[in-house]
C-alpha cells in the first residue's frame, strides 16, 4: 500500500445510462492491470463486464447498489465507488456520495446532456463533489464534443473547459490534443495500450492555439501564479495550467473537459492523468461526524491514520465470501486483530480479516488508514454503521431513521420462495435501516414498509432476481395515523360474574391531544382507588388500544391519558380486569375525544428546467399540494411544495412525461396532517368494503 | 385555537395608516433602511399579519434561497405568537402556510417580464392569486424607474399591493424629503414609505409618505425578537 494519502483518489464515475460508463470502468480497470482482459458490457462473450455485479441494475439501466472496485495509476491508489444515478434511493445515494472524493462525469459525445447526466450532476452538486467530465464515444457517428460542452454550460451551469480537443471525429477519430503541453497524443496496439505523443498535425494547430488561449484565460481566474505569469509575458509552463485547473476544480467552479472513445480503447490513460492531477486527494476535504455527547454536534476529522478510528460502512454485500462490508475509514487505522466498536449497537467487533476489493475478486491486506477504503470480513453491523475505536464518541450520520411511510403486503408464489423471501427480507432489512418487514397478525400477510414506491418495487425486484423468490404484490398503503382534537373524559366499570372468581374494574379520567410524542400515561390516583398494583395493568390496556385505533383501526399517536378515579374489588380485581376495563375506557373517551385520520405528508423537492416550471407546479397542485415556493436558478428551477403521500403515486411516470424526462424530484417526509373530511370519508368506505370482502 | 385580536393587527396602522392593509390594489411601498438594520424582518412581520387576515402573499427574494426565506417566516412567527400568547401554535401556522408562496430569483435574472411568466403559471392555473407582494433585493439603481413601471402595471393588472426593500447607505445624506437621493427620484411611484433608523439605542420606525395623521408614540423595532412594538410597551 502506498502510504501517502495526497496520493490516494476515491472517485466515482457516474453517468447516463448507455454513455459508457460500464466500459470506461473497464478499461480503467485494464490499464490499470487489476485485469488482464475485456470484456463488453451486454456480455458477448457471456462475462459482461466486471463492475456490474447486480444483475437488475443492467435490466433497468439503473446502479442499485455501489462496489467498490480498487487501482494504481503513476503511483497513485485509486479507488473507484460505483454511484447509483438513481434519485430514489436517497439512503444508498447519500451513503456512496460521502465517501467519494471527486468523480468522473461521463457524457456520450452523440447523445450529450441526458436527462440522468442532469440527475447525478444535481446529486454532485448537492454533496459539493469536484468533478471532471469525459465526453466518450467520439468515434460514434454524429460525435460532437463541443456540442457537449456548450451543453455543460448551458444545461448544467458548468463551466466547462476543453483540456483536450479530439483529432478527427466519429470513424477518422484517431486520438486527442492535450492542450496543456500542446501535444498530439494517439493510442497504439492492440488494445490502445501504446500511447504515442506526437507534434500536432498543422491542420489543427490554429484550433489547438485558440483553445489553449481560452483554457490558460479560464484557468488563470483560480491562480495569482499563472496570471502573474501572463501578464508578465513568462513562459506559461503546464505545472502552472495544472495547478490553476486542480484549485478551480476543488471548489467546483470549474469543470475541465476530456475525450476519447472508451470502446476503441482512446483516451482513457489521459484521463487517469487527469484523476492524479486534478482530482482531490482525502486531505483535500474536510469530513464532518457528530458528536453523540454534545448533541450531535459536527466535528471536524482528521486523516491522521494513528489517532482514534473513525471508520464508515457504506455498503455490504453477501458474496461467495459471506457477509463483506465495506468501508471508508476517515480517522485512525483499522487492522487485523484490532477491536473497535459499532456505535449503533454498542458491540464489540474483532476484526479479523481486513481486504480490497475489486468488484467480486479480492486482495488481503493488513490494514485501513484514514482516507482509504476497503472491505472487512464477518463483521455483524448494517449499511450505514459508524465503526469507532474505544472511547471515541462519534458518528457520521444522523442516527435518525425516518418511520416508513407506505407498505405493501406480499405474497410468495411457492414454498421455496417462501423460504428464500425471509432469507432476502432478513438481508434488506440489514442494508437499509428504512425498509421494514413484519407479518400483519390478522391476515397472516407480509407486510413490507419503505419510504416510497419505488424504493419498495426494487426491493421486491431484488427478492426476484438475487434470491429467486417470485412475489405476487397487494396495492401500496400508505401509513395512515389516528388521533384525538380535543380532551373528553371516561368512566367504565368492566363487570363480570359468570361462577367462580368475577372480574372488577373500574377507571377513570380524561385523555387529550399530547404534541410531539405518541403517548403519554400519567397517574393523578389519590389515596389507592386503584391499588397500586394494578396501575401498570390499566396502562397495558391503554397502550394495547394505540396499534389498531377504534376509528379507522390505524395506530393511534399523539395521545395523553390521565387516571385520576377508580375503584376495586378485594376478590374480583386483577392485571386482566384492570386492563380490560382500559380499553374500554380508551374506546369511551377517544369516540368522544374528536378522533381524526392523519397522512403523511411529504416535502417534495422538484428540481426541473425553467421552462417546465409552470407543469411543475400544476401537476403538485393537482395532488393536494401546497407549494411553498419556487426558486429560479438561470435555466434550472427548483419547486418544493408539501403533498399528502397518497397522492404520490406514479408521480415519477407522469413528471417525465410532462417534462420530456428532464425534471428529477426527492421526497421526504415532512410532517403528518390531517385528512380533509371528503378523503377521510372515502377511506372509511373503502375500509368497510374492504373489511365486507374479507369477511 | 382563535387568533385573537391583536395577532390581527396591523402594527403599522400605527404610524398613523388608516387601513389595515395600507395600500390598495396596485400601489406601492418601500421600507428603507440600511443593511442588517430590519427591513426584511419588518416585510415579514406585515406578510404575517396579511396571512393571518387570510390574504395571500407572495415573497419574491434576490437575496435568498426559500428555504431561508421561509426560516425567516417561521422566526418571525414563533416570537408573533409568543408575544401574542398564541396556544397552540401549530393549526395556526398550518391555516396561513397555504396563503404564502415564495418565489426566489438571482438578482441579475430577475425582470419584470420573467416575473411576469411566473406570475401566469401561478394564476393561470388557478395555483395562487397573490393580493399583496414583496419584493426584496431589488437594486435601487439609476436605471430602477423603468422595471418599476413596468411591475406597476403588473401589480394593477393582478390587483396586488407590492412593498419594496430599499437600501439606503449610512454616509448618504437624505434628501430634504428624509430618502435617499436614489430613491428620490422614483418615490413618485410609491404611495407609502416608511423609514427604519436607529435613534440611540433604539430602533425607530416612522412614516416618510402616506401617512394622513400624526401618530401617538413612535414604534420600534424591538431588537430581541425584530416586531414591531410602541416605545412605551
Amino acid at each position: 500500500m502506498v502510504n501517502t494519502l495526497r496520493k490516494v483518489r476515491n472517485i466515482g464515475i457516474s453517468a447516463h445510462i448507455d454513455s459508457g460508463k460500464t466500459t470506461l470502468t473497464e478499461r480503467i480497470l485494464f490499464f490499470t492491470q487489476r485485469i488482464h482482459t475485456m470484456h463488453d458490457v451486454k456480455g458477448k462473450d457471456g462475462v459482461g463486464a466486471t463492475m456490474d455485479s447486480m444483475e437488475l441494475e443492467k435490466e433497468r439501466g439503473i446502479t442499485i447498489a455501489s462496489a467498490a472496485t480498487f487501482c494504481e495509476w503513476n503511483d497513485h491508489e485509486i479507488n473507484i465507488i460505483d454511484t447509483p444515478g438513481h434519485v430514489d434511493f436517497t439512503i444508498e445515494v447519500e451513503r456512496s456520495l460521502r465517501v467519494l472524493d471527486g468523480a468522473i462525469l461521463v457524457l456520450c459525445s452523440v447523445g450529450g446532456v441526458q436527462s440522468q447526466s442532469i440527475t447525478v450532476d444535481l446529486q454532485m452538486k448537492r454533496y459539493k463533489v469536484p468533478c471532471i467530465a469525459f465526453v466518450n464515444k467520439c468515434d460514434r457517428s454524429g460525435a460532437n464534443p463541443f456540442r457537449v460542452i456548450d451543453q455543460l454550460k448551458n444545461k448544467l451551469g458548468h463551466n466547462a473547459v476543453p483540456v483536450q480537443i479530439p483529432i478527427g471525429l466519429e470513424s477518422d477519430f484517431m486520438g486527442v490534443i492535450d492542450l496543456v503541453d500542446m501535444k498530439a497524443v494517439y493510442f497504439d496496439g492492440d488494445c490502445g495500450q501504446d500511447v504515442r505523443i506526437g507534434d500536432i498535425p498543422g491542420d489543427l494547430l490554429p484550433e489547438a492555439l485558440k483553445r489553449r488561449e481560452e483554457l490558460i484565460d479560464t484557468a488563470s481566474l483560480f491562480s495569482d501564479d499563472l496570471t502573474e505569469a501572463i501578464l508578465e509575458e513568462k513562459e506559461v509552463t503546464s505545472d502552472l495550467i495544472i495547478n490553476a485547473l486542480r484549485n478551480g476544480t476543488l471548489m467546483r467552479e470549474i469543470t475541465p473537459v476530456f475525450m476519447g472513445a472508451a470502446y476503441k480503447n482512446k483516451g482513457v490513460q489521459p484521463l487517469l492523468d487527469a484523476v492524479t492531477r486534478l482530482l482531490p486527494c482525502p486531505s483535500d476535504v474536510e469530513n464532518q461526524a457528530l458528536e453523540m455527547d454534545n448533541g450531535q454536534q459536527p466535528v471536524i476529522l482528521s486523516d491522521d491514520p494513528g489517532k482514534p478510528l473513525v471508520a464508515f460502512a457504506f455498503k455490504l454485500e453477501d458474496g461467495q465470501y459471506g457477509q463483506l462490508t465495506y468501508i471508508r475509514v476517515y480517522q485512525g487505522t483499522i487492522a487485523k486483530g484490532d477491536a473497535i466498536i459499532n456505535i449503533r449497537s454498542g458491540k464489540k467487533i474483532n476484526i479479523g480479516r481486513v481486504a480490497r476489493m475489486h468488484a467480486d475478486q479480492m486482495e488481503d491486506i493488513d490494514s485501513i488508514p484514514a482516507g482509504y477504503i476497503g472491505a472487512l470480513f464477518g463483521v455483524d453491523c448494517a449499511s450505514g454503521d459508524t465503526l469507532i475505536a474505544k472511547g471515541v464518541n462519534l458518528t457520521m450520520t444522523s442516527m435518525f431513521v425516518p418511520n416508513p411511510v407506505i407498505s405493501l403486503a406480499i405474497f410468495p408464489n411457492d414454498n421455496k420462495s417462501l423460504v428464500n423471501m425471509s432469507k432476502a427480507l432478513a438481508r434488506f432489512s440489514k442494508e437499509d435501516p428504512t425498509f421494514r418487514t413484519h407479518v400483519d397478525e390478522e391476515t397472516t400477510e407480509t407486510i413490507i414498509e419503505g419510504m416510497g414506491e419505488l424504493h419498495l418495487e426494487v426491493y421486491v425486484e431484488r427478492m426476484r432476481r438475487e434470491y429467486d423468490a417470485e412475489v405476487t404484490t397487494g396495492n401500496p398503503r400508505v401509513a395512515y395515523r389516528e388521533t384525538i382534537t380535543r380532551k373528553a373524559e371516561f368512566d367504565y366499570i368492566h363487570k363480570k360474574q359468570t361462577g367462580g372468581a368475577g372480574q372488577f374494574g373500574r377507571v377513570s379520567g380524561y385523555m387529550e391531544p399530547a404534541t410531539d410524542t405518541d403517548f403519554v400515561f400519567e397517574n393523578k390516583i389519590r389515596g389507592g382507588a386503584i391499588p397500586s398494583q394494578f396501575i401498570s395493568s390499566c396502562e397495558k390496556g391503554f397502550k394495547a388500544c394505540l396499534t389498531k385505533g377504534p376509528k379507522m383501526e390505524f395506530p393511534v399517536t399523539g395521545v395523553k391519558v390521565v387516571i385520576n378515579d377508580g375503584a376495586s374489588h378485594a376478590v374480583d380485581s386483577s392485571d386482566m380486569a384492570f386492563q380490560a376495563a382500559a380499553r374500554a375506557a380508551f374506546r369511551e373517551g377517544y369516540a368522544k375525544a374528536g378522533p381524526v385520520i392523519h397522512e403523511p405528508v411529504m416535502k417534495v423537492v422538484v428540481e426541473t428546467p425553467t421552462e417546465f416550471q409552470g407543469s411543475v407546479m400544476g401537476l403538485l397542485n393537482q395532488r393536494r399540494g401546497i407549494i411553498l415556493g419556487s426558486q429560479d436558478e438561470g435555466f434550472m428551477s427548483v419547486v418544493e411544495a408539501q403533498v399528502p403521500l397518497a397522492e404520490m403515486f406514479g408521480f415519477s411516470t407522469v413528471l417525465r412525461s410532462s417534462t420530456q424526462g428532464q425534471a428529477q424530484f426527492t421526497m421526504e417526509l415532512a410532517t403528518y396532517k390531517q385528512v380533509p373530511r371528503s378523503i377521510a370519508e372515502e377511506l372509511m368506505k373503502k375500509a368497510e368494503k374492504e373489511k365486507k370482502n374479507n369477511s | 385555537m382563535e387568533k385573537n385580536n391583536s395577532i390581527l393587527k396591523n402594527p403599522l396602522t400605527r404610524l398613523g395608516y388608516e387601513t389595515e392593509d395600507i395600500l390598495a390594489e396596485g400601489e406601492f411601498g418601500a421600507v428603507l433602511a440600511s443593511s442588517g438594520v430590519g427591513k426584511t424582518a419588518l416585510l415579514v412581520q406585515l406578510a404575517l399579519n396579511t396571512l393571518l387576515r387570510s390574504k395571500n402573499v407572495l415573497h419574491i427574494s434576490l437575496d435568498d434561497p426559500v428555504n431561508k426565506v421561509g426560516l425567516w417566516y417561521e422566526e418571525v412567527f414563533q416570537n408573533l405568537v409568543q408575544q401574542c400568547n398564541v396556544k397552540p401554535a401549530t393549526p395556526v401556522w398550518e391555516t396561513i402556510l397555504p396563503h404564502r408562496f415564495i418565489m426566489t430569483f438571482k438578482v441579475e435574472e430577475f425582470s419584470p417580464p420573467k416575473l411576469e411568466e411566473r406570475l401566469n403559471d401561478l394564476t393561470q392555473q388557478g395555483i395562487f392569486f397573490p393580493q399583496m407582494a414583496i419584493i426584496d433585493g431589488l437594486p435601487f439603481v439609476e436605471s430602477v424607474r423603468n422595471p418599476l413601471s413596468e411591475l406597476k402595471i403588473l401589480a394593477k393588472a393582478n390587483s396586488m399591493s407590492v412593498w419594496f426593500t430599499v437600501r439606503s447607505h449610512r454616509h448618504e445624506k437624505p434628501g430634504p424629503d428624509g430618502m435617499p437621493s436614489l430613491f428620490s427620484h422614483v418615490a413618485d411611484l410609491f404611495e407609502a414609505v416608511i423609514q427604519i433608523h436607529p435613534e440611540g439605542n433604539e430602533t425607530h420606525i416612522r412614516a416618510l409618505k402616506g401617512n394622513k395623521a400624526e401618530a401617538g408614540p413612535p414604534l420600534i423595532l424591538d431588537p430581541s425578537t425584530m416586531l414591531m412594538k410602541n416605545s412605551e410597551e
